[in-house]
């Protein structure tokens, strides 16, 4: 009675007993098992789970990500994919052959037509790489011999939070571990005084959708490999700080209690949870510590400040966003998550993307040629890119100076800079309607491996099982896009 | 030791197969097996176990002085009479025969006939005779060699091999694509089972005409055309497919190999091509580079041995040791400044110094000490002292350090006379020396004498102006 309880409480615990029992049938599947496939016991790469965790699987190019996610979708039309036919061929309606039963949002199933609307914004090209890039980003014009950017991502899902969750999880469903986490148990932390997977959200003035914390949640991974949100302003951690009156040697002693006791916890009952407890405690101890000097903005040189803008100094913008990025970087966070919200012009595009365009254009530039100068380029992956693109077809009114347009899944466009990506390239091509695309497709699974590969991750071989079965964060898909690699 | 014969007909059965294998063995080249004996052969793997410990049992019995029991003897002979003869129908499969299965045949057919002989001698009253100690000897011997040749047929020739004696041959700079690449995807993952010795599917994949002829299913490679060629549509569906390739259980090929086999086919499947003759827009280059990184770093294979344990011991909350990669002795090795700073912290590493290929001390107060230590890390590709306050005397310390690719210094107190330094650092790539005190002249002199090395200087000041004047307004819009 007593010995069954014991057993039925702690899977993990064996007995003498239970274990020679057990050790006969394992020798003998052995035995059988070494007949039956002869490569058993042969050494050599394994087709699964073989790679230990927190090493990369082969000498990677980069050791950590900024992404700088753009949520609401910035149009590709007026920012990266050119289309001058939609000028010449204003107002028509788009055909038939080209839509090809292509499903639409409720917002413009509901149109009778679907007038063709060129962009608000003028382009011209850019750098020695001659890259097309729309007066809405001067500043990131100015810096495209340093970027990759990809013209045709294309997505399956058409509303926004299916489509960020794909892009964040590498499903449309909710549940799984954000990219972030996936690095964070594949590589482990590079600073253990910090997480290793971090956010950071702002906002503009343009029409938003909402982000919630699912996004960065670890999913069935160990909870320690969840993204911590960083706040703007005197507590970038909530809770971090000590109450009034609480010293820090009072703390440490409080925190050795408590962690004695887990540990007597953890002997009897084998949960690993208690271990990734004991170190989340140890972690928030040290972050009180690291966590106000790397958020300090006041030590960078003014010089820094006016290169990411003025609005570098307003704590929560998106400017700000981006100086934080590098710092974190600079101090090992592996996975820097970016949100600015906003881009999700249903109408008023011109106008509103203009905004939208002033609050992320200086800061991206600069944190592409401040981490250039710091030779971070070199081992950091910028990525710059929102969930789906927008429809070549107008939204609402047909009014050059105040148009909308929906939600496309079949063609947009992100760029990435740096960590092992060619500098100076334009890859992939849409139609003349920029609709569909007909040269070099890139999925967000292909998106995904790719960005594992850099981090010196086999997509294939990242693996957790849970519920029976293993999951990749690429799912059973993805290939590497060897071609924007250097 | 006379024993009773307990029936004749087990002498006929013994007698009758004998002559059957020397027939076999005799006519081989003259036989066609039917398909339900061919069949019988692939009972061969299962049946072979049985002569392997009963003929050791009895052997090891006589050598020892005890009564070999005569119904042990009977089913260790007729076993492995059963065996050899299964064993043939099944070698039978593969035309023509290697080496090794040649010798695994013959030695089989000796392990089978020297059981018959003292089966013969035993039952003849002969025991005792030094005759009967010899042939248990070289049973016992030939059994061994049987059985050992057997398993490198099944499981391939460097299945006993001691693991590190493993192929780690480095792909040279400038690889032939089918000697150095291709033909290190196919051994690695086909020729186990495609080679003289097993050639399964009739088909052959040691050279290149070999592949063009193929095998049962015709040719595996089409020159110039892999969607015809039968070897890319096999690695190409999907795994539980009866005919994807390798078998089940075996590693598939990863994607980039796949990509190479086919890019390399379809751009006609030279043999005389090298890396170098590739344009570098070609996606085979890139995907042959990348085969290259991904193995072993050829500098590092050198590297010696450094544990786990090691590792753990020396690192903290604030010092990061990694491998670079797994399996590999190369370290990263990152330094955080700890609210209390000793120089301990970094001289400690001393033990691993030869295992470090970066080094990460940005933002550390280092001095001469660490200095010290970082010019003792012979092995450093990539080294960050910036924002320290090293001067031009802790700076010289990094003259040996031939394999610096990239060097990270801005915001230090280096002036000119590190240029001498930096110009015999022959495989700099790339320097970053912005708020230092280097002066121009002292730089241009660096250019000159290293052109290829890439000098960030800061942001280029008019690029800096433009981003510091004009905040970002979209004119012609608002």
């Amino acid at each position: 009675m007593e010995e069954d309880k014991t057993n039925s409480e702690n899977p993990l615990k064996v007995n003498r007993r239970h274990f020679f029992s057990q050790l006969s049938v394992g020798i003998g599947s052995l035995a059988l098992g070494s007949l039956l496939i002869p490569d058993l016991f042969k050494g050599g790469p394994k087709p699964l789970a073989g790679q230990p965790l927190g090493i990369p699987h082969f000498a990677p190019k980069a050791k950590r990500v900024i992404y700088l996610f753009q949520s609401g979708a910035p149009s590709q039309l007026e920012s990266f994919d050119y289309k001058p036919t939609l000028t010449k061929r204003m107002g028509e309606d788009l055909p038939e052959s080209i839509r090809n039963g292509q499903r639409l949002t409720g917002m413009t199933a509901g149109q009778d037509k679907f007038p063709l609307m060129p962009s608000a914004a003028k382009f011209s090209q850019h750098g020695k790489s001659g890259a097309w890039v729309s007066e809405f980003f001067p500043h990131i014009a100015k810096i495209s011999d340093e970027i990759c950017i990809v013209r045709s991502m294309h997505t399956e899902a058409i509303n926004h939070d299916p489509a960020i969750t794909f892009f964040q999880t590498g499903s449309q469903q909710s549940g799984r571990p954000s990219m972030g986490s996936w690095m964070s148990y594949g590589l482990g932390s590079e600073n253990q005084n910090l997480p290793s997977f971090v956010v950071l959200t702002s906002r503009g003035k343009g029409n938003s959708q909402g982000l919630y914390s699912k996004l960065w949640s670890s999913g069935f991974l160990d909870s320690k490999h969840q993204g911590v949100l960083l706040r703007s302003g005197k507590d970038p951690v909530l809770y971090l700080n000590d109450p009034d009156g609480i010293s820090r040697s009072d703390k440490r002693h409080l925190l050795d209690h408590v962690s004695s006791l887990n540990k007597i916890h953890h002997v009897e009952t084998g949960d690993d949870e208690i271990e990734s407890r004991i170190a989340q405690y140890e972690m928030a101890y040290r972050m009180q510590m690291s966590v106000p000097d790397v958020m300090d903005i006041k030590k960078e040189p003014e010089s820094i400040i006016k290169l990411y803008g003025e609005d570098s100094q307003v704590p929560g913008t998106y400017a700000a966003n981006c100086l934080q990025a590098r710092r974190l970087a600079e101090n090992g966070v592996r996975f820097i998550q970016l949100y600015h919200q906003g881009w999700d012009q249903h109408g008023n595009l011109p106008n509103e993307m203009a905004g939208q365009a002033k609050d992320v254009d200086q800061a991206s530039a600069a944190l592409i040629l401040d981490l250039k100068q710091r030779g971070m380029l070199e081992d950091t992956l910028v990525i710059w890119g929102g969930e789906f693109g927008r429809t070549n077809y107008c939204q609402g009114n047909f009014d050059l100076k105040n148009y909308g347009r929906d939600h496309h899944p079949r063609a947009f466009s992100i760029w990435m800079a740096g960590g092992g990506i060619k500098p100076g390239i334009t890859y992939g091509e849409t139609d003349e309607f920029g609709y569909n695309i007909v040269k070099n497709p890139v999925h967000i699974n292909d998106f995904h491996a790719t960005i594992m590969n850099n981090l010196g991750l086999d997509h294939e071989q990242l693996i957790y099982k849970y519920q029976g079965r293993r999951f990749r964060l690429t799912d059973v898909a993805g290939n590497v896009v060897n071609d924007i690699l250097t | 030791m006379a024993q009773k014969n307990s029936s004749p007909w087990v002498d006929y059965v013994i007698f009758g197969l004998t002559v059957f294998l020397i027939f076999c063995l005799i006519f081989e080249s003259f036989i066609d097996l039917p398909g339900l004996v061919a069949w019988l052969g692939r009972w061969h793997p299962l049946i072979l176990h049985f002569p392997i410990v009963l003929l050791l049992m009895s052997a090891a019995l006589g050598l020892f002085n005890r009564m070999v029991p005569k119904l042990l003897l009977t089913v260790a002979t007729i076993s492995a009479l059963v065996t050899a003869i299964t064993g043939f129908f099944l070698g039978n499969e593969a035309v023509p025969k290697g080496s090794l299965l040649l010798w695994h045949q013959w030695m089989g057919a000796g392990v089978a006939i020297l059981a018959v002989l003292w089966y013969w001698v035993s039952t003849n009253h002969l025991q005792q005779t030094y005759l009967v100690k010899g042939i248990q000897v070289v049973l016992i011997i030939l059994v061994g060699f049987t059985g050992h040749y057997g398993g490198m047929i099944t499981h391939g020739e460097d299945f006993l091999a001691l693991p590190k004696s493993k192929k780690l041959e480095k792909i040279p700079e400038d690889p032939l694509i089918y000697e150095h690449i291709v033909y290190r995807i196919l051994d690695n993952n086909c020729i186990g089972c495609h080679n003289p010795n097993k050639k399964k599917g009739e088909l052959l994949m040691t050279d290149i005409s070999e592949l063009v002829q193929g095998g049962e299913s015709g040719p595996a490679l089409v020159l110039g055309d892999p969607g015809k060629s039968e070897l890319i549509r096999r690695l190409h569906l999907p795994v539980e497919d009866e005919e994807h390739m390798p078998p089940d259980g075996k590693k598939p090929l990863s994607e980039n190999e796949i990509q190479i086999l086919e890019r390399w086919i379809a751009m006609g499947a030279s043999d005389t091509l090298k890396l170098s003759h590739l344009d570098s827009n070609e996606p085979l280059a890139g995907m042959v580079k990348k085969m290259m990184d991904s193995g072993t770093k050829n500098s590092w294979s050198k590297l010696p041995k450094v544990a786990d344990s090691t590792l753990q011991n020396l690192a903290s909350d604030y010092v990061t040791i990694k491998r670079v990669a797994s399996n590999s002795q190369a370290l990263g090795i990152s330094v955080y400044l700890p609210p209390e700073y000793d120089p301990k912290n970094i001289t400690d590493l001393k033990r691993i110094a030869n295992n470090i290929v970066e080094l990460d001390l940005s933002g550390i107060p280092i001095g001469e000490k660490e200095m010290e230590f970082v010019a003792m890390c012979k092995n450093l590709e990539w080294l960050e002292v910036d924002r320290t306050p090293i001067k031009d005397a802790e700076f010289a310390k990094l003259s040996g350090l031939v394999h610096l690719r990239v060097l990270k210094a801005y915001e230090t107190g280096i002036g000119d006379e590190s240029v001498a330094v930096l110009k015999d650092l022959k495989n700099l790539n790339s320097l970053y020396v912005w708020e230092t005190q280097l002066s121009d002249s002292g730089l241009s002199q660096l250019m000159e004498a290293v052109p290829n090395l890439y000098i960030d200087h800061g942001i280029d000041p008019e690029l800096k102006t433009d981003f510091i004047e004009k905040d970002t307004i979209v004119d012609s819009i608002q």
